[in-house]
């Protein structure tokens, strides 16, 4: 579970350390009898588990009211935290399960998890919500997916081989670039009209120019000359040709 | 001899209107196809000894059941029973036009593959093996050049021959996986019944299922298990391409005809055939500049449309005056004649009235073809298309609006450039509100009578741009009502600019001045005689003027004597016209036009309106210039109506009656000017402006009520947009009468 370097935690002597945590930052002291009733135990139960915590210097607890933590203690209960938030996040934003379980659940998950896959889970995380390729609506395609759910209407893209380029559409090109279709999503109506235009994958295309407002996009491609608004761009998937 | 019937089948843009025509001549038919806005052309003509029909399917990319048009094509060539169906392809751009050509040959048709433009394309550099392309296919092809008559006899010649064979084989290869993801869903089929399609067809049906086109039902013993077959295929095709089954079946169409063309080119197009047009396009749709030399284009045209159309324009109405007066002459007394007066009044004048704007259409749709068959029409949709969208239209819409400011007719007949159904009927429901030429007499004759000549400009300005407003609003609420559904996708071919012939633009201008001549003509007529019916009845036997000149009231003389009409108590001094004035005032009253009016009056009275508007609204239903003409004529104009008028309460105008003289006097030399002094008198400035607003919202004229019905195919579309635009004006103007009374 833990690794070297981070004390050997158990799960309840996390669970202390990010109440005291939480009790610390936002009112800047920490009271056993609040501790207790916020992880809904006795007050005399709290006192073996912060001594523990005392004992791995953590906390400063001297029998008294208030409860202190310590660097190393603050440390701790900071990355307890934010494993229990992003955890938290992914279940909810991610996977859309209900905030209140996903509390839930995250609490379950951050002690049993290895930081390996924590790590990894983070990045991912990160990686959705920072990286501007990926408001394309992703997320929104895999919850829409029809092999996720069969309620949903059949997507084409997924039969498509997956590519390790960032997703690029013809609206994601200016003037003067060269690209290759991939692929083309769009509702099945417009889906066919792009096709039959000839945007078929390995056609190679040039933006020309756009109209005013940047929309439509002009596009010459097998010869001829094609104008699209970035409503049917967005769906043509490209890579970009030097 | 049994007629041959025939199907000319294309992309847009590939000539094939032209091809029409040149098969044709003028002997062909235009209208709907039934319940939809798409257009149907049929055409006849002989082929050597045998007559043929043939059909001008909408132009198309495929015949899937996406589009009203892709599917009335589809269902035409289905079950149309045409003997032998023309393919008309793009020369310039063969591999993109010749894909649906795939479609095609699994029809099992006669076929006769007809390469268009090739003029062009052979300018271009491009050589082909046309012998070798027919065997290849295994129908025959032609090169044409249809808008310049090249080829069109050996066309002739290959429609007759293929005509007189025997159904050839589909010679369609999509390649090894979809042949035999299709052979299997083909067997599954079996011999099975397909319920209402010719069993040749089984291929094209197992590619319909492949492609699951829920737009098709099937019904027969075996469809159930081929769709199970389908869908097992669909799986194992994804498995092995990686592609679902629609984008693999187009990649093997396209691969289909680019291994044919590869095989039959002898010469490719020069890399640099299309540079010119290229640089045009440069400056043309410029990002910066193409919007303001749009703009200027449209000018030139509508200035040249009004001022070139004025000449005409008046040689016609001094035609129409002509005939009236000769029709006149034949009667000793035409006023006494109801005949004399049915064809004076009723006919010759509604007629007239509608024929005298026929120089506009002419020279408008002379520009608008042009425009439209160099290209350049499609490069300001391209320019237009992000404003418009915004508002739920096309970037086609854009023209037509603008034509309405014009008239509303030809900018109604101008939207089936426009290929989605619903955008050109969001378009043409919206399209009156564009302020037409015909109301610009009514703002001329109010915009003075209710406001100070300083804001003449700008109130004029702004009911054009409230006009606006409302049109763009109104297509924002349609789309999201009436005709909501999936927005057309804006998907264009951009053609290389072209020099059009004048062959070409001259039969488009004519069909268009034909149409407005015929179609709106005779609804025009009848509603005018119906009008003129209704001003005319029940006569007037007894004159209320007689009464006064026999009572000594009113006093009959050569001239008016000034100084004697000041003096009190004297009988009123009357001239002869005076007189005929008075009577058809009179006349006015008591017909049918003039009860209803009075009936109608107490709908009107919340939006401050009397019955002389409401008569005057009622003629302005026929045309919206007779707005101005109907004022006219139940105010009887001439000074002598109005002292009558006043002659009640003579004392309490006593205060302004001066200076209201001296205003008469100075406006006497314009009917106008003195209509517009009643005006002010007998109305509000809030009536004014509730006023103005119906007639800038409200009914439609009558022939843009007629031209609605015969473009959109249905009196549904008609009558909503009469009902829906009085409806709104209606509650527009209360609003603004109720709201304007209160700061008066």
């Amino acid at each position: 579970m833990a690794t070297e370097g981070s004390p050997v935690l158990t799960r309840a002597l996390e669970d202390y350390l990010e109440t005291i945590y939480e009790f610390a930052r936002d009112h800047g002291y920490a009271r056993v009898k609040d501790i207790a009733s916020a992880r809904k135990v006795q007050p005399g139960s709290v006192s073996p588990a912060l001594k523990r915590l005392a004992d791995l210097n953590l906390i400063k607890y001297e029998r008294r009211e208030y409860v202190e933590l310590t660097e190393a203690g603050a440390i701790e209960a900071r990355r307890v935290l934010s494993r229990h938030q992003i955890l938290t996040r992914f279940l909810h934003e991610f996977l859309r399960i209900d905030a209140e379980v996903a509390d839930r659940d995250a609490c379950a998950l951050e002690h049993q998890l290895s930081d390996e896959a924590m790590d990894g889970i983070t990045k991912l995380f990160e990686f959705f919500t920072a990286c501007p390729q990926s408001k394309s609506g992703f997320l929104e395609l895999f919850h829409n997916c029809h092999l996720m759910n069969a309620a949903n209407p059949r997507c084409k893209a997924c039969t498509l081989p997956a590519s390790d380029q960032p997703k690029l559409s013809i609206a994601s090109l200016s003037p003067g670039q060269r690209g290759k279709v991939r692929n083309v999503s769009a509702r099945p109506g417009i889906r066919q009209r792009l096709l039959d235009m000839g945007l078929l994958p390995d056609v190679e295309f040039s933006v020309e120019r756009v109209a005013p407002g940047g929309d439509p996009v002009w596009i010459k491609l097998l010869g001829f000359q094609l104008a699209l608004r970035r409503e049917e761009a967005v769906g043509v998937q490209v890579e970009e040709l030097p | 001899m049994t007629t041959l019937k025939l199907a000319l089948v294309g992309n847009p843009n590939s000539g094939k209107s032209s091809l029409f025509n040149a098969l044709t001549g003028e002997h062909q038919h235009v209208g709907n196809y039934p319940g939809v806005t798409v257009e149907k052309r049929v055409g006849r003509g002989h082929l050597d000894n045998t007559p043929f029909e043939v059909t001008d399917l909408p132009g198309n990319y495929s015949l899937s059941s996406f589009s009203p048009e892709e599917r009335i094509a589809r269902d035409e060539l289905l079950h149309g029973g045409f003997d032998v169906v023309v393919f008309v392809a793009d020369s310039t751009n063969l591999k993109r036009s010749l894909v649906l050509l795939t479609n095609l040959m699994q029809l099992h048709k006669r076929l006769v593959l007809c390469l268009n433009m090739a003029d062009e394309a052979k300018r271009a550099g491009q050589k082909l093996d046309v012998p070798h392309m027919s065997r290849l296919l295994g129908f025959p092809v032609v090169e044409t050049a249809a808008n310049r008559n090249q080829g069109i006899d050996e066309l002739r010649q290959m429609i007759l021959k293929a005509a007189s064979d025997p159904i050839p084989q589909n010679r369609l290869v999509y390649g090894e996986r979809l042949d035999q993801a299709l052979t299997k869903v083909r067997q599954a089929l079996g011999d099975g019944e397909v319920e209402g399609f010719d069993p040749e067809i089984r291929d094209w049906i197992a590619t319909r299922l492949l492609l699951q086109d829920e737009g098709l039902v099937f019904k027969g013993p075996t469809v159930e298990a081929a769709k199970a077959e389908a869908a097992k295929q669909r799986e194992w095709l994804e498995s092995q391409t990686g592609m679902d089954a629609s984008l693999y079946i187009t990649h093997s169409e396209f691969g289909f005809i680019d291994g044919m063309l590869r095989e039959v080119t002898l010469h490719e197009t020069m890399p640099d055939a299309r540079a010119t047009s290229d640089k045009i396009d440069r400056v043309m749709a410029h990002r910066v500049w193409g919007l303001p030399i749009f703009a200027v284009v449209m000018y030139v045209l509508f200035w040249l449309t009004f001022t070139l159309g004025e000449y005409p324009m008046g040689w016609i109405e001094s035609g129409f005056d002509f005939l009236a007066e000769k029709v006149g002459s034949l009667w000793s007394d035409p006023s006494e004649s109801v005949l004399a007066s049915l064809l004076i009044d009723g006919i010759i004048k509604g007629v007239g009235g509608v024929v005298v704007f026929l120089p506009n259409i002419v020279l408008l749709f002379l520009g608008l073809a042009i425009l439209e068959d160099t290209g350049y029409l499609a490069r300001a949709a391209y320019l237009m298309d992000r404003i418009m969208h915004r508002f739920g239209l096309h970037g086609k819409s854009f023209v037509p609006m603008l034509t309405g400011f014009g008239c509303s007719v030809p900018g109604i007949m101008a939207t089936r450039t426009l290929e989605n159904e619903r955008d050109r009927l969001t378009t043409m429901l919206v399209l009156p509100l564009m302020s037409c030429g015909a109301r610009l007499p009514i703002w001329m004759l109010l915009v003075p009578a209710f406001f100070a000549p300083k804001w003449g400009a700008a109130v004029l300005f702004g009911i054009y741009a409230f006009g606006i407003l409302v049109a763009l609003l109104l297509a924002v609420l349609l789309r999201h009502t009436l005709l909501k559904g999936e927005e057309a996708p804006f998907v264009m071919e951009l053609p290389p600019y072209r020099l059009p012939t004048l062959r070409a633009i001259c039969h488009k201008m004519w069909e268009r001045a034909w149409m407005y001549l015929r179609k709106a003509g005779t609804i025009i007529l009848a509603i005018s005689v119906l009008l003129w019916a209704l001003s005319t009845w029940p006569k007037t036997d007894h004159y209320q003027v007689e009464d006064q000149l026999a009572s000594g009231a009113l006093q009959k003389v050569e001239s008016i004597d000034k100084a004697a009409e000041a003096k009190e108590g004297q009988p009123k001094q009357v001239t002869e016209t005076m007189i005929e004035n008075m009577k058809k005032n009179e006349e006015v009253q008591n017909s049918a036009l003039g009860h209803i009016g009075r009936w109608i009056e107490p709908l009107i009275k919340p939006l401050g309106f009397d019955w002389r508007i409401g008569t005057a609204l009622l003629g302005a239903f026929a045309a919206k210039e007779v707005f101005v003409a109907q004022m006219g004529m139940v105010y009887s104009l001439g000074e002598v109506a109005e002292e009558e008028e006043e002659g009640g309460d003579a004392d309490e105008k006593a205060d302004d009656k001066g200076e209201k003289k001296d205003e008469a006097k100075e406006e006497s030399t314009s009917g106008a000017a003195t209509l517009r002094a009643y005006i002010r008198r007998d109305y509000s400035q809030a009536t004014g402006l509730a006023l103005i607003i119906f007639l800038l919202i409200s009914a439609p004229c009558m022939a843009t009520i007629a031209v609605t019905r015969r473009e959109s195919g249905r009196w549904k579309w008609a009558l909503l947009q009469f009902g829906g635009l009085t409806v709104i004006a209606y509650v527009l103007s209360f609003m603004a009468y109720h709201i304007a009374s209160l700061f008066a």
